[in-house]
């Protein structure tokens, strides 16, 4: 905030006015705002403490970074000619290998460096740039002056989360942001989105984001990119390799892909020639690369740039290679793989940053392997000098960062706290371009080592003020150009298949938390467990799994559990909101798990859940675009529904059943109320049966699914072909038709047990057609 | 000397495959200087929907194969015919320890045989203090590179049994060191470790051995199946150097090399990702006879 000579820097004065203007408590409002979109977007990060990671809440430090138009054109122009740089050295790397044989760069650098891959190497990427998206990390000392503290060019995440920075940001202060001429970020994404389709257009593929899938730790971003700049989210095993080309496996049959930007560590990427313990990429992958077939973004051996050592040759690098020097310094570095600058590690052993040569991570991030020496015990200290001198290509020693301070609010007040800045690169038809904006880390304490998120730091969103008032831009597309609606038909296989269950274990719950609440509220009024009655339905219960002397049986949170894991793998196809009310209704029965009693208490907790599952299928069902998508969740839904109807009626209308069987039968149905409408008479196991399996105007009833179901399985991909009805359709017609023609009578428990395993054949018809 | 080389590899999955791919790496190369490829065939049952080839970044010849149908075996064929030159072990120029360290900071290249990609761990090979410090003991008195790596061959097998029950293909080398038992592939990496370890770079060699012995020499141990040995790098003046620790001699004209890598990873026979649930049987049979 405050320059070497004293002075405020530009625009900190405007915003601290403004944040006087509104006072603590009109502030403090407003940044809680903020988190409030934060949670309400379902913005959020992973993080590491023990085995699993867990979700956390996104750390909003609220107070942007501003930074002015003359420091960042300066950060701008190095950073342009930096990605240039690493392009150079990359090409030569994985081509002729020149700059090593000019001993412009150490061959062990190369050699042993576990992201030097092999089999990419003579393999020329098709779009003839090794780099396409890099992010770089940058510290301002305290004079004022940025310095690069490491580049990101393997799969650099943080942008879609600095758009969401930037959003958020702007809820709290948007007639501070609109009065400060803040350089926008659309324009930045949309040009890069169009680099990315007009690459895809020649070969006529699709475009999509490499994900390893929703236990990685920026999962939500992957999500959240794909569904902002409207790419395919595609995990490893949507793609196959066929004939050297990437197709994915989508519910219409294989479709090509010739973009992918993937957000994976290289070696992942294909088991059968790189990490052969992957399971999380596409075996084939290499050798399409080799068939100039697919891009790949950034392409794969790239990662070999973030390598620590690296950074004490770039100097020398851009000397030789542009004939200048690098307009960002960066922080010296010395290998200890060369006689003069291991002695001169040693030497100066105490106040440089020692750590290994061939980390990718940036020196403050890395929380095991690097120290500063003045930091290390005499004894530890002694045996890593002696290690350094016998393997010392293993190690670097480097300048420890002075990182300059910005302010943060915390406790109601501003305090200065040190910040890194994350800037990224995206190369498009025009060249490379920056972001104007960025993602900034700002500390938990005054040390400079806590920056790292998963220490407790803060995220800020970076303002780039203009002198002049800034354009609008969106990703929307602009006046003037005509509006083209893509066509559907690429729902990857695997989202459907986790649609279908999702839809399936959602109403699997409903299913089971009716029945408990049934079983609760009568336990409650006999209060006596032996009731006829009561160990009948408990015999059912048993049948799925759930056990009824439980109030919140673990069999019914297995199901949430489950319906979160499938709705967690598909989180760019349905709304935030769908989200967090499935989350929420997980962490409700979680929490009654560990308080409520069989009976009464059951019952009530019963009945919010039931409320809470409303919710989420009323957020999803009307606000979900009827595309293949949807249908295969109502797919799920109807399905279950079906064959749960179906195996209850058949329990309670047994001969055999208890007196209240039917009672109970009804109100599990939630069919009270048109039982007495249309029949006027107490229940009759006809008239049940013919409300819950025959009746077609009943939501509830058996045959009213499977016209749903027959109806949504025709209007799948394939599902009738000039007239010709696919497997699935033909056995739910078939299924269909049996029941419309059936009487009451006809529907004995034999039968429905039946049909609710016709049902489940049914369920694998789909799958062999569209998941395999 | 003329070999006319035959594999057979069978593969038998408990459980119908429903398709894979796979990376087959059995055919030799021509080394110039060292052998020739007169004639090569492999041959595939089932045939796979897909085959092609390529040369990895070692100069090995790969041929990648993908199967869309249900399968429950596979079948692979090599024949070809190879000349081995007779190459005499080279005379005794190579460098100090010592000496050869600087050589290696002084090699400024990261060719596929340049020594640099053979120091330090690679994929099946850690570095061990264990046989390291085993390496360092049996080649104390050795005044070269040379000297050293033979006196490791002959001390591995001095003291290593060979047997074909106490490991497995993904027995790791401090495991089998620990053991002092395994196979071909058990000693290369027990003796790649132990070279690496002190400061020699060395790198594996899959390949075949002649079946039969010339007259009045003993029937080599691995000759029935695909064999393994190593290679070290000896200074700029003698190069790469081939040792087989499993016979305790240098590879010479009964050697017929399929090819070169870090370690068994770099050129296991087969390479595969299949989609089935079971695992599988594996028989193989090699006979390498020489023509003339």
């Amino acid at each position: 905030m405050i320059d070497p000579q004293g002075n405020i820097r530009p625009g900190w004065f405007e915003l601290m006015a403004a944040f006087d203007r509104l006072g603590p408590t009109e502030l403090s409002a407003r940044f809680e705002r903020a988190d409030q979109y934060l949670r309400d977007a379902g913005v959020f990060y992973r993080k590491y403490d023990g085995a699993e990671g867990k979700e956390r809440d996104w750390p909003l430090a609220h107070v942007p970074l501003l930074i002015d138009e003359t420091d960042w054109s300066r950060i701008s122009s190095g950073l342009i000619q930096r990605a240039e740089l690493l392009e150079t050295v990359i090409a030569d790397i994985y081509g002729d290998n020149l700059l090593v044989q000019q001993g412009l760069l150490p061959p062990e650098l190369v050699a042993r460096n576990g992201e030097f891959l092999r089999p990419l190497v003579g393999v020329k990427p098709v779009s003839g740039h090794y780099l396409h998206f890099c992010a770089f990390e940058l510290g301002r000392g305290p004079d004022g002056a940025w310095w690069v503290l490491g580049d990101r060019a393997q799969a650099p995440s943080g942008a879609g989360f600095a758009l969401e920075n930037r959003v958020a940001t702007t809820r709290a202060l948007s007639d501070i942001y609109a009065d400060m001429n803040v350089h926008r970020l659309a324009g930045f994404f949309r040009g890069f989105r169009d680099t990315l389709f007009a690459d895809a257009k020649r070969d006529g593929g699709r475009v999509g984001i490499l994900t390893p899938g929703q236990l990685n730790e920026t999962y939500f971003e992957h999500a959240y990119i794909a569904r902002y700049l409207g790419l395919m989210l595609l995990e490893g095993e949507d793609l196959v390799i066929e004939d050297g080309n990437v197709m994915v496996r989508t519910v219409a049959g294989l479709k090509p892909v010739s973009v992918l930007w993937r957000r994976m560590d290289a070696s992942f990427v294909d088991p059968l020639e790189l990490r052969y313990d992957s399971r999380i990429g596409t075996p084939g992958m290499v050798e399409a690369l080799r068939h100039g077939s697919i891009s790949v973004i950034n392409a794969l051996g790239t990662g070999l740039l973030e390598t620590r050592a690296l950074a004490a040759f770039m100097p020398r690098l851009a000397q030789k290679l542009l004939g200048t020097d690098l307009l960002l310094p960066e922080i010296a570095t010395w290998w200890c793989g060369q006689p003069s600058e291991q002695n001169h590690v040693i030497d100066n052993f105490d106040n440089l940053l020692i750590g290994p040569a061939f980390a990718t991570t940036l020196p403050f991030d890395d929380l095991r392997g690097t120290a500063l020496g003045s930091s290390i015990p005499p004894e530890p200290k002694a045996a890593l000098i002696e290690r350094i001198r016998a393997n010392g290509a293993d190690y670097v020693g480097q300048e420890p960062v002075r990182l300059s301070t910005a302010p943060v609010y915390v406790d109601g007040k501003l305090q200065p706290r040190p910040i890194t800045l994350r800037v990224y690169a995206a190369r498009t038809s025009d060249g490379w371009t920056i972001m104007p904006g960025g993602f900034a880390r700002v500390g938990s304490t005054s040390d400079a080592s806590a920056i790292s998120m998963q220490r407790g730091g803060h995220a800020a969103d970076v303002w780039v003020l203009s002198s002049k008032p800034v354009e609008r831009v969106s990703l929307l597309p602009q006046d003037g150009r005509k509006l083209v609606r893509n066509s559907p038909g690429s729902l990857p296989s695997r989202a459907a298949d986790n649609l279908i269950w999702l839809g399936r274990y959602a109403e699997r719950c409903e299913a089971t938390v009716r029945i408990l609440r049934a079983y609760n509220a009568r336990l409650a009024e006999l209060s006596k467990t032996d009731l006829p009655i009561l160990t009948h339905c408990a015999a059912f219960l048993d049948s799925i799994d759930v056990d009824a002397s439980e109030a919140m049986p673990q069999g019914l949170l297995a199901s949430i559990d489950s319906a979160v894991h499938s709705a967690g793998q598909i989180r760019d196809r349905f709304s935030p909101d769908g989200w967090l009310a499935l989350n929420d209704l997980q962490k409700t029965a979680q929490r009654f798990a560990t308080r409520i009693k069989p009976g009464d208490d059951a019952t009530r907790a019963m009945t919010v859940l039931l409320r809470k599952l409303a919710g989420f299928s009323g957020l999803v069902h009307e606000n979900m675009y009827r595309f293949a998508g949807w249908r295969f969740l109502e797919l799920g839904r109807r399905l279950e529904r079906a064959i749960q109807i179906a195996r209850i009626t058949g329990w309670l209308t047994d001969k055999d059943a208890p007196d209240g069987s039917l009672e109970m039968l009804l109100e599990i149905g939630d069919s009270v109320m048109s039982h007495r409408r249309r029949y006027s008479v107490s229940a009759g196991t006809q008239s049940a049966i013919d409300l819950l399996a025959l009746d077609p105007l009943n939501p509830r009833s058996v045959i009213f699914q499977l016209t749903e179901l027959r109806a949504q399985i025709e209007m799948l991909p394939g599902g009738i072909d000039d007239g010709q009805l696919s497997p699935a359709a033909k056995a739910a017609l078939q299924i269909e038709s049996d029941l419309r023609i059936a009487e009451p009578s006809d529907m004995t428990p034999g039968r429905l047990d039946k049909l609710a395993a016709d049902l489940g054949m049914l369920a694998g018809l789909v799958a062999a057609a569209y998941f395999v | 000397m003329l070999y006319d080389v035959r594999l057979e590899l069978h593969y038998d999955y408990d459980a119908i495959v429903h398709g894979g791919r796979h990376l087959i790496r059995v055919a030799p190369i021509t080394i110039p200087g060292v052998q020739r490829v007169i004639a090569a065939g492999l041959s595939f049952e089932p045939r796979p929907q897909r085959e092609s080839s390529f040369t990895d970044f070692f100069g090995n010849s790969v041929t990648t194969l993908t199967y869309l149908a249900p399968h429950d075996h596979l079948d692979i064929r090599l024949t070809a015919r190879v000349q081995v030159e007779d190459v005499h072990p080279p005379a005794d120029l190579s460098p100090s320890r010592q000496a050869l360290r600087q050589e290696i900071t002084r090699y400024w290249s990261v060719e596929p045989d340049s020594p640099q990609h053979f120091i330090g761990a690679s994929p099946r090979v850690q570095l061990v203090p264990a046989i390291t410090e085993y390496a360092a003991r049996v080649t104390a008195e050795m005044p070269s590179v040379l000297t050293s790596a033979l006196a490791l061959c002959m001390a591995i097998h001095r003291d290593f049994a060979y047997d074909a029950k106490a490991t497995d293909v993904e027995t790791k080398p401090a495991e089998a060191f620990a053991l002092r038992k395994g196979v071909c592939q058990d000693f290369a990496h027990v003796m790649i470790a132990g070279l690496r370890g002190i400061g020699i770079p060395a790198g594996y060699v899959s390949g075949f051995l002649r079946t039969n012995p010339p007259p009045g020499k003993p029937r080599l141990e691995g000759a029935d199946a695909m064999h393994a040995w190593i290679r070290a790098w000896c200074g700029q003046h003698v190069g790469w150097v081939e040792f087989d620790p499993t016979n305790a001699m240098i590879a010479g004209p009964d050697h017929i090399a399929i090819g070169h890598g870090r370690d068994y990873a770099d050129i296991s026979p087969i390479v595969g990702v299949l989609k089935t649930h079971g695992s599988h049987e594996t028989t193989q049979s090699v006979d390498v006879i020489r023509v003339e």
